[in-house]
């Protein structure tokens, strides 16, 4: 028996793989104002964070500000008030290298956000979107999948929707009290960890030059609570010594300062191979939203019959 | 396994195979047919399914809608209360186009479905899935990346839930005791507008999971769009706001120089058709929409539907 099929069903191949993605500049701006979103102290300096477009932006005269969203109590070897302080403090050290101006701290609970209500985190950053009207959002992505960290997953949801209720006046409308108008941000940077396959698939890629990644590197270890230990550098280099090998540029340095050194490169490997994938010698991906995006109908159109006034 | 399980399974099979029989038949079936829309606002199931669901309702099937928000953000100078009465003469306005029997606006808040509990929201509206008993659903796809309007996740993921706890009896008691029987809708449809840039590809397994699937909706494109039309104060809304980010970059649309009536229905028109041209890239149809899709075919191995 044959089950009658009224409609067509199209079962279309996913695309290649490997296809390169198009490489975005930084947009217009208008404000030339930005804000990096994250729950954590150290999410824009990593392997996949978006440190390299961070130092663009500034270096294109661009003014950004970090909010950290929890108060990173869980990460690193000490209780919980001094893990806060020292990350809070690192957080700034670290920002302030890729050109921050400011750092928030909306202090939530560090994974323990579950029961802290979605429309309160997300009513904080709808208030400061609309006191810095940014042209640019950088979060993560918030429909990634297999993102085990929660905070992650809560703050990026709370992000997604700030970025456009901020633009309705009916939505927290007590803001207008103290003069800030609503404000649609334009465009929004996300990254997620790209290694997880089909988990999360950027769409395009931001071209970097060394000393984005430069900066970028050194705001990685700049977080010293979390990232360096003299141990780990030993062990390192006692690996190297076992087989009869040395790294010369290790020489001389401590093992606190190896390990730096070691992440360094492991920053620039990160950057060389997104580049590499993609025809560019440095790179950063991105899930990239334009200003026309919430209107998937229109975007050609505005396009291409949009005029100077 | 045992024969008692043997003899069971062949029986499921058959009563499935027999029921499926009845489905994809034209019109005459279509009178027994009832379509429930699920929508978290008033404009997206239309601009993602409305030339779809017209032609069922077309076809004789009967409709209802549940509207999840009161779209009290929606619109440009207006107060939310204003903002919520419009809307909902309009989408009310605008369902009749579309041929639906009955709406029913549940009158949460717009934007803040972050904070309702989901089995709350998924019970709401398994309410109307046992009340009309339909044989077709659409929801939207929580599935669905890159859409901003995280109302429609949170909607489309109570709704999908809300389809499979109808059926089962434990769910909502007291449902039962009020007469409202428990109910499997067979046919299932995720629809969202073309934002997800990897919305047509193939889901892992042909299988119990939906798939991409494309429908012709030439013959109730224009319905779609005045559906859409309908939608006054949403779609202002959209006007003004475009000419706002415009101004404060310094541009302008010669179309939106005077936002009136005649302004918006253009800006509306280009916005539909253009998602109905999206919708139809690479088939042989002009307009379409696009779904990921759900039938019973779906629900039993591939080896047993040939």
């Amino acid at each position: 028996m044959k089950i009658p099929v009224t409609a067509a069903v199209l079962l279309l191949t996913a695309l290649p793989a490997a296809a390169k993605l198009p490489i975005v500049d930084i947009p217009p701006g208008h404000t030339k104002t930005f804000l990096v979103i994250h729950p954590h102290h150290d999410d824009h300096s990593w392997e996949s964070g978006p440190a390299g477009l961070i130092t663009k932006l500034v270096d294109a005269g661009w003014t950004g500000y970090f909010l950290r969203v929890s108060n990173d109590e869980k990460d690193g070897p000490h209780g919980y008030p001094h893990n806060d302080m020292v990350n809070l403090f690192e957080a700034r050290e670290a920002t302030e290298n890729l050109g921050i101006a400011d750092v928030i701290s909306l202090n939530w609970r560090n994974d323990y956000m579950d029961p802290t209500p979605h429309n309160e985190i997300r009513g904080q950053i709808i208030l400061l979107i609309r006191k810095y009207r940014p042209d640019v959002v950088i979060s993560y992505f918030p429909w990634g999948h297999y993102d085990r960290n929660p905070d992650h997953r809560k703050v990026s949801k709370a992000v997604g929707e700030a970025v456009w209720l901020a633009g309705f006046a009916n939505v927290h409308p007590e803001h207008r009290r103290l003069g800030f108008q609503p404000h649609r941000v334009p465009y929004k940077f996300y990254t997620q960890r790209f290694d997880y396959g089909k988990g999360y698939e950027p769409n395009a890629v931001v071209e970097l030059n060394e000393s984005n990644v430069r900066r970028k590197a050194r705001s990685y270890w700049l977080h010293r609570n979390v990232r360096l230990r003299g141990a780990t550098g030993r062990r390192l280099r006692q690996l190297l010594k076992d087989q009869a090998l040395e790294i010369p540029e290790l020489e001389n340095l401590t093992d606190i300062e190896a390990h730096a050194r070691m992440q360094e490169w492991s920053m620039y490997d990160a950057a060389r191979k997104v580049g590499s994938e993609n025809g560019i010698e440095y790179g950063e991906m991105f899930s990239h939203l334009d200003e026309w995006h919430p209107w998937p109908g229109l975007n050609d159109y505005l396009q291409a019959n949009a005029v100077d006034q | 396994m045992t024969l008692l399980s043997q003899r069971t399974a062949a029986a499921f099979l058959t009563a499935t195979l027999l029921f499926l029989s009845g489905f994809g038949l034209p019109a005459e079936a279509d009178e027994n047919k009832a379509v429930l829309v699920v929508t978290a606002d008033a404009g997206d199931y239309i601009l993602a399914a409305g030339g779809t669901i017209a032609k069922m309702l077309d076809d004789g099937a009967a409709g209802y809608l549940v509207r999840v928000t009161n779209d009290d953000k929606d619109s440009w100078g207006l107060t939310p209360e204003e903002t919520a009465r419009r809307t909902r003469d309009e989408s009310e306005k605008a369902a009749e186009i579309l041929g639906f029997k009955e709406v029913e606006s549940l009158g949460y808040r717009a934007g803040e479905l972050g904070g309702v509990s989901p089995t709350e929201l998924r019970d709401r509206i398994l309410f109307y899935i046992r009340l009309y008993k339909p044989t077709v659903m659409f929801i939207p796809n929580p599935y669905a990346e890159y859409v901003e309007a995280l109302d429609r996740f949170y909607v489309g993921q109570a709704a999908e839930d809300a389809r499979r706890a109808a059926s089962m009896s434990n769910y909502q008691p007291p449902f039962a005791v009020v007469g409202l029987e428990t109910h499997f809708t067979p046919e299932l449809y995720y629809y969202a507008q073309p934002f997800d840039p990897r919305r047509r590809e193939a889901e892992s397994s042909a299988t119990f999971v939906p798939q991409p699937k494309i429908l012709d909706i030439g013959s109730t494109f224009d319905k779609k769009l005045r559906a859409a039309q309908a939608l006054k104060t949403i779609n202002h809304s959209m006007a003004m706001r475009i000419k706002d980010r415009l101004e404060s970059t310094g541009r302008r649309l010669p179309l939106l120089d005077n936002v009136d009536e005649a302004s918006v229905g253009k800006l509306v028109e280009i916005n539909v058709r253009k998602l109905a041209e999206i919708a139809a890239q690479d088939t042989d149809y002009s307009q379409a929409e696009e779904f990921h899709y759900a039938g019973v075919e779906y629900q039993i191995p591939s080896k047993y539907l040939q």
